[in-house]
């Protein structure tokens, strides 16, 4: 008697149903993109029979074998007159100074045969040790942007220097006084010298806006202590930290300069560490790092404030909401107990919510502390009221002519229609921007700029702290500085170098300038403090740390008719890769992951799973996370304003509330803002609406922000979401959101928990316990180690180990390293639609895991009452307001490695300084390694991306320019190889040569990966692991290290560190 | 009155004895006047004082940075005083108002450098003056002794194949006519005998029925010919990529020979990265320059390959200044990078792919390693070339050479080399890494296996591993 049993996999193969029938037909259930090979037509037509194939074949085959017999003749040629300090295959290093009106940084340039090739901090002279993020390590690819300007412009039409300063002088003095320049915020003493020549040259006004305004900050510090500044925050001070909507460690102000500050007191060795408590709606990267969370609408977190100020300061008491309260009464007992090392921050822009603030951190002696307005920053002068005022000007007819200096408002002003339509009634209009963008293809003439690696200049961020900017290159077009140009029409002909060293004497004078020892010196270091400051025409400091004036009651009354709340409320919020949209065209940074979301390539409504699931105003939206979804698109209007979006669901979204991140939608006017800033096709063709124009990527939300007591702010409630019925497919590069349980990937712990057992040996603690295998007939099992079969590898104690240690509580996520690792190793970038396929070939990246509602398999079970299958699933769904863990991820260099011992070649194989090296030349492209390796980061090269035109658009080694940029130490890998994470090892190589020319042995420290330079917290240590005295040993042996997946016994040379979160409760 | 260089030919040199000899007899008679100090002076001891002091401005027979010399008795317009008052104080010379010496100032101080004053006695002068009259005249042509690779003539094998194939071809004609006429024979016997000729088969046909009848024979033929086929092959797979000997043509004929092996100039003069960079460099056009501002006209080539340098980097040998930007007439001194000039595109002879990575300070500079390890006999060759591994072989004088069997520039070479250099143990690095070992047991056990053959060898700290040269 045979079995009638019947298996079937799914309820639609039981049914045997249409769709299923077809699906099983097909091998692959997607489009395989080798069509696209075979997909001229006719080739199609064409009848190749098996026989032609093959005799074609051996044809071709015998033909390329002749043809490659004969070498291709290489040219080598040589300077003719050589540089002194240029030796060919030796990187130079040069010191500068990172800023765009946003970001701020003292870098390092690493320049090859005169090219610029490279941007890391200047670890000894940089501000806060030279901490760089994504945008400022991957802003070296603008440099070499093919659609940058090549020269002067006048109507459209390419002139000379000469033709086109005749046209501007010829524009100025018919304005006859009514001449104002715009700029964004400048704090370097020198330019402003010039922009007071041309101002009084033309009887010119200066205005200054901010992309992302922070005028309300300036605003209630003018009230509250005289002094219009934004203050000098000091995180590594704030022992209690209240941050309500503000994403100090992705974008706020100069987050990478915050980002440093509070990493190092993130690290439960240290003599304290600080609490973090963070009030938002979206969940940005600030607030996946926080030890509490409270997730509030925009408008309750303006209330909230008001509610921490009655706590702190006293008054009548506000209530948000029962949780809301609970928190806020917590935060505001903590915030007190530590007095002035307290800090609280707000991101509002309205003047009323950040007097409250500052009542709160004055109330709490935090001022000369934990933030200092005496010595203020100089970043962020920006004036919306101005702003706005000359926004009313120009349409009236007032101004005459205008210059605008390196910003761009057509694109990032919230009234850009009102801008353009003003800037149409200005006579004369002159853009130095790089680009043609959104306000420079509107000027009639265009002066552009140098960037500023072909520029020099000077920069007051605070103090009298000097930083210098250098040339590492000549300017590759036929560009002129915009100060020199400025100078120029002022009727001044001294050349900008000169005019810079004489900002540094009382008289401004050639003869009185710096000795050229004193000059040299600060330009070596990139910094100076000068003995008097110049003048920068802001910040009137007071002696000592003034009194507060502000009358909290008028404010507090202000911000409750304020924030009433009511509909839906959006918050805008600018996003930790594109910022505010500066380097929209910059393929690595829109390639580079969300540190929340993982999307790539696009703009996105946020907004809450369960929201979705349940319903958002009655309207479901799909929102199952995963690689290559599709989601619904909406369109949000408010404000006279609207953008259409898909929707993604982010846990840890406020419930009832949408976000969307500024900076995305550059070029929707067909500008030339680089090919990189559109949206491309299946086969690499830019995308095209119905009128043939090419698609921006995402949209343009600054046209949602509205003006508040003549600041701009990014909050708005009733905002109206509609959903359009349209599908659009969004590429993240990451499926699972959970660890499910697994407690080897990730190992976390409360402070308490933690100083209960510090001195515990390493693997003792109950919260990093050694893993343990379950044998026959013992209950204790026994740790993976004593389960070896391998033979011992010789690294251990004998020659280098080089291994990394990356302590998972100072990581923030912020993805510095994966964009340096990009750099460093010219990965190659791959564009939306490969990564939809699941091919992102980032060497490093960032894994995000979000807390399931219970930790554990069986915990899900027990309280829910649900099945082992249903309580696996339910696993997978992120808390309505997740914990949020960031852990980088690139090859372990696993001293037993798994890949190692499947590659049919040998192309992967351990070296006895224990890398796991990958040898391309060798490979064949089986890619058993990649389905071996446990952590899944070996990258399998589809394409000759350096060469195919489905990558033309993003690829850096397409662009005869933009290749310059490629590090020539590291290969360019070509189609069917593995690559992975090399763990940098021509640094290593580098390093190790430079100790052996010097007969010393090397150093620790003297060595650095690319990640670990990068990282602006010092998350990262790397190191050999054999150096008895290394960081990296030390790291290693401290009791919170242990391998990500210790059960599977690979031994990794990766440690991580367990995180511990200051939060008690939980 | 060239007798400073050395002269390629005997009757140019015959020829330009006899004109000097003409030019003493001349001057003999006509500087009569002040016999002193144009005739007491000794023109050997002469010689060194122009080489250590003169030399820097002056040449006998050519214009340097300063006129020629030779001539000078003829020339001088002035007293004996004055000459030697000019050559040890010029700006005295000059104040004294002497009508010659300003006038001669005059006329060259727009052309040339001011005379700086020299440290010289008036017995110096004097033997200065006997040897701009009398130079040493080099005795006949000088032999360097240098021989260059193109100087030994290879055998030339191709003629021997071409000869083989002949050979063959008419083996076969003689087999295939030999066969025709024995088969006639045999048919004029058929027919003598009164037999049906043989049936008319081609030579094809005839040739299986033979295999046929030989199958034995043929088999083995077969054998032989399949495993020679075979073994061909191979060898000549394994001369796919290998380039010894490779020798491109230049944009410049450039002779080591004679930089090397005839001036004696150190490698490392021109290819001056090699210590310090993963290229030893190919030499700027201002390292020529250092060199060849004076020597402007070669032994072998005359003044046509030197002339391509000037063009390169501006230089007018006219005037022996260097040229600036278009439109700039000013005569420069040292070389401008305001001169448009067309750099020398050289063609590149030690080609690595791109996944190799090869430091040469690596083994220059760490490594110790002499060029000629590598490169072979350089001094030997003209313009740059791979050496092959016999000639790198070869050359016994190289201290620590280390003699290698596979082809240069392949990897079986690289590796090769690598399983027999030593490390250098005194080098603080490598006392680091012994340190280490002999700390623990593990570690003297492998030092122990290491030692085994009393080396260490670069593959036994990692040499062959691949990602020493392959990222």
């Amino acid at each position: 008697m045979g079995n009638t049993k019947k298996y079937w996999t799914g309820v639609d193969e039981l049914l045997q149903t249409e769709a299923h029938q077809e699906a099983i037909s097909n091998e692959f259930v997607k489009d395989q993109s080798i069509d696209e090979f075979l997909g001229d037509e006719r080739l199609k037509e064409s009848s190749t029979g098996r026989r032609d194939f093959l005799k074609f074949m051996g044809f071709s085959i015998g033909a390329a074998t002749l043809a490659a017999c004969e070498a291709p003749v290489i040219k080598s040629i040589p300077y003719v007159n050589k540089p002194d300090d240029i030796v060919p295959g030796v990187a130079n290093y040069y010191a500068s100074t990172y800023y765009d009106g946003h970001d701020y940084a003292g870098v390092m340039v690493k320049t090859r045969e005169g090219r610029p090739i490279f941007i890391k901090g200047n670890k000894d002279f940089g501000v806060a040790g030279g901490a760089v993020n994504a945008r400022i390590n991957s802003s070296i690819l603008g440099l070499y942007d093919s659609a940058r300007l090549k020269g002067p412009k006048k109507d459209g039409a390419n002139c000379s220097w000469d033709d086109l300063d005749a046209a501007v002088n010829a524009g100025l003095s018919a304005a006859n006084g009514n001449v104002t320049i715009l700029s964004g915020t400048v704090v370097s003493p020198s330019t402003h010298r010039a922009i007071e020549e041309f101002k009084a040259a033309h009887g010119a006004n200066h205005v200054q806006y901010d992309a992302r305004s922070y005028s309300g900050v300036r605003k209630a510090h003018e009230s509250s202590h005289g002094n219009a500044a934004v203050p000098l925050y000091m995180f590594d001070e704030a022992k209690v930290i209240a941050s309500f909507g503000c994403d100090f460690l992705g974008s706020y102000m100069v987050s990478n300069i915050f980002a440093n500050a509070y990493g190092s007191r993130r690290k439960p060795e240290g003599e304290w560490m600080s609490k973090h408590y963070q009030f938002e709606a979206n969940m940005s990267l600030t607030g996946s790092n926080a030890d509490v969370r409270i997730p509030l609408t925009p408008s309750q977190e303006s209330l909230a404030i008001a509610a921490l100020h009655a706590a702190i300061v006293g008054g009548s008491t506000v209530s948000i909401s029962e949780a809301g309260d609970a928190a806020i009464a917590k935060a505001a007992t903590d915030l007190k107990s530590a007095g002035a090392n307290a800090l609280v921050i707000s991101g509002s822009n309205d003047p009323n919510v950040q007097m409250l603030v500052n009542a709160i951190n004055s109330s709490l002696g935090a001022y000369g502390t934990t933030l200092s307005i005496d010595t203020p920053a100089n970043f962020y002068q920006g004036d919306d009221a101005a702003m706005s005022k000359l926004v009313t000007d120009m349409n009236a007819g007032q101004v005459k002519a205008l210059v605008i200096y390196g910003c761009n408002p057509s694109y990032d002003w919230h009234d850009a229609e009102g801008f353009n339509a003003g800037l149409v009634k200005v006579a004369t209009t002159i853009s130095t921007n790089l680009f043609a963008d959104e306000t420079g293809s509107k000027c009639k003439l265009l002066a552009p700029d140098c960037h500023a690696l072909e520029s020099w200049n000077d920069l007051n961020p605070f103090g009298p702290r000097i930083d210098m900017v250098q040339p590492t290159i000549s300017p590759l077009f036929d560009s002129r500085q915009t100060q020199e140009s400025l100078l120029k029409w002022s009727g001044n002909s001294t050349d900008y170098y000169t005019y810079l060293r004489q900002t540094y004497n009382s008289e401004y004078s050639e003869a009185l300038m710096p000795t050229d020892s004193a000059w040299h010196t600060a330009i070596h270091n990139g910094t100076m403090m000068a003995p008097k400051p110049p003048a920068l025409p802001v910040n009137t400091a007071a002696d000592a740390e003034s009194p507060l004036q502000v009358d909290a009651a008028l404010a507090v009354s202000a911000v409750k008719s304020a924030y009433k709340g009511g509909g839906t409320e959006l918050s805008l919020y600018s996003s930790v890769a594109i910022g505010n949209g500066a380097q929209g065209a910059n393929p690595w940074l829109q390639e580079l992951p969300d540190p929340i979301t993982k999307v790539t390539w696009d703009n996105y409504i946020a907004m809450s799973p369960m929201d979705m699931a349940e319903g958002f105003n009655g309207t479901t939206y799909r929102h199952t996370m995963g690689q290559n979804e599709s989601f619904d698109v909406a369109t949000v209007s408010v404000n006279g304003g609207s953008v259409t979006l898909p929707v993604f669901p982010v846990p840890g979204q406020k419930r009832g509330t949408i976000s969307i991140a500024l900076g995305y939608g550059r070029g929707a006017g067909q500008e030339e803002v680089g090919k990189a800033a559109f949206q491309t096709g299946e086969y690499g063709a830019h995308l095209t609406d119905d009128n043939g124009n090419k698609v921006p990527i995402g949209a343009n939300a600054f046209g949602l922000a509205s003006m508040i007591d003549g600041c701009v702010v990014y909050t708005a409630a009733n905002v109206d979401v509609a959903q359009t019925g349209a599908d659009y497919q969004v590429a993240t590069t990451q499926m699972h959101n959970t660890i499910m349980g697994r407690d080897s990937i990730v190992r976390e712990t409360t402070l308490a928990a933690y100083m209960a057992e510090k001195g515990a040996a390493k693997g003792e603690a109950s919260w990093n316990e050694v893993h343990k295998l379950a044998v026959h007939g013992s209950t204790e099992g026994q740790p993976t180690r004593d389960f070896d079969m391998w033979k011992k590898h010789p690294v251990e104690d004998i020659g280098h180990r080089w291994g990394m240690a990356i302590d998972l509580n100072s990581c923030i996520g912020c993805g510095s390293c994966v964009t340096a690792c990009h750099v460093e190793n010219n990965v190659p970038v791959v564009g939306k639609d490969e990564v939809l396929r699941h091919r992102d070939m980032h060497w490093m990246r960032i894994d995000r895991f979000f807390a399931s509602d219970y930790p554990t398999h069986k915990e899900t079970k027990e309280k829910k009452g649900i099945g082992a299958y249903d309580a696996y699933q339910d696993m997978e769904h992120a808390a309505e307001n997740p914990e949020t863990v960031h852990m980088p991820m690139m090859c372990q260099h696993c001293n037993h490695a798994p890949c190692e011992t499947v590659c049919p070649v040998a192309a992967t194989t351990h070296s006895n300084e224990g890398l796991n090296q990958m040898t391309y030349n060798r490979c064949i492209g089986t890619r058993y390694c990649a389905n071996n390796c446990p952590y899944k980061v070996r990258r399998f090269n589809w394409f000759n991306y350096a060469g195919y035109k489905k990558f033309k658009f993003q690829n850096p080694a397409q662009d005869e320019l933009t290749r310059m940029v490629l590090n020539p130490d590291v290969v360019v890998r070509s189609r069917g190889v593995m690559e992975k994470c090399s763990m940098c090892v021509q640094r290593i190589q580098t390093g190790k040569f430079d100790a052996k020319k010097e007969g010393r042995p090397v150093k620790d420290g003297e060595i650095q990966t690319a990640c670990a330079e990068a990282c602006p917290t010092h998350a990262i240590t790397f190191g050999d692991h054999n150096d008895q005295s290394s960081a990296v040993r030390s790291e290693g042996d401290n009791n919170r290290s242990y391998h990500a997946l210790e059960e599977v016994g690979v031994q990794p040379n990766i440690f991580y560190m367990t995180k511990v979160r200051n939060n008690n409760e939980a | 009155m060239r007798a400073m260089t050395v002269i390629p030919s005997g009757t140019f040199l015959q020829k330009g004895l006899l004109s000097i000899f003409a030019l003493f007899l001349l001057s003999g008679v006509s500087i009569n006047s002040h016999a002193a100090i144009f005739d007491e002076g000794d023109p050997e001891a002469g010689a060194l004082v122009f080489d250590s002091y003169c030399v820097t401005c002056h040449e006998l027979d050519r214009a340097k940075s300063a006129p020629a010399l030779a001539g000078v008795a003829d020339r001088w317009g002035s007293t004996e005083e004055m000459l030697v008052m000019w050559i040890q104080s010029p700006s005295a010379a000059r104040a004294t108002g002497d009508d010659y010496i300003n006038n001669m100032y005059d006329k060259y101080s727009s052309q040339y450098a001011d005379m700086t004053a020299q440290l010289v006695s008036v017995d110096d002068i004097k033997n200065v003056m006997a040897y701009i009259q009398n130079p040493p005249v080099v005795d006949g042509v000088q032999e360097s002794g240098c021989v260059t690779i193109h100087d030994v003539k290879l055998e030339d094998e191709g003629t021997t194949d071409k000869w083989f194939l002949v050979l063959g071809i008419l083996f076969i004609i003689v087999i295939l006519s030999a066969a025709g006429v024995a088969r006639s024979l045999k048919n004029a016997i058929r027919e003598r005998d009164g037999k049906e000729p043989l049936a008319h088969q081609t030579y094809w046909e005839r040739t299986k029925e033979w295999m046929w009848n030989n199958m034995a024979f043929t088999s083995l033929l077969g054998l032989f010919a399949t495993i020679f086929v075979l073994v061909w092959l191979y060898m000549q797979a394994m001369g796919v990529a290998v380039v010894e000997n490779y020798e491109p043509e230049q944009p410049i004929w450039f002779s080591h020979s004679v930089h090397v092996c005839e001036n004696d100039i150190d490698c490392e003069y021109c290819h001056h990265s090699s210590r310090k960079s993963k290229h030893a460099g190919i030499p700027t056009s201002d390292v020529c320059m250092n060199c060849h501002k004076d020597i402007q006209e070669g032994t072998k080539t005359g003044t046509e390959e030197i002339s391509k340098i000037y063009a390169a980097i501006g230089f007018d040998p006219s005037t022996n200044s260097y040229k600036g930007a278009e439109g700039d007439s000013t005569m420069h001194f040292g070389p401008q990078d305001s001169f448009d000039g067309e750099p020398i595109a050289w063609n590149k002879v030690h080609n690595l792919p791109d996944h190799v990575y090869f430091s040469h300070a690596q083994h220059v500079e760490v490594g110790g390693l002499d060029c000629k390890n590598c490169h072979g006999p350089v001094e030997t060759f003209t313009v740059g070339r791979v050496s092959n591994t016999e000639l790198t072989n070869s050359q016994t004088e190289v201290p620590g050479l280390i003699e290698l069997s596979k082809p240069t520039l392949t990897m079986g070479w690289c590796i090769e080399c690598h399983n027999k250099a030593n490390i250098d143990k005194s080098n603080e690095y490598y006392v680091e890494m012994h340190n280490r070992m002999s700390a623990t047991s593990r570690g003297q056990e492998e030092m122990r296996k290491i030692m085994e053959d009393n080396q260490q060898t670069v593959k036994e700290f990692g040499g062959w591993e691949c990602a020493k040269c392959h990222y």
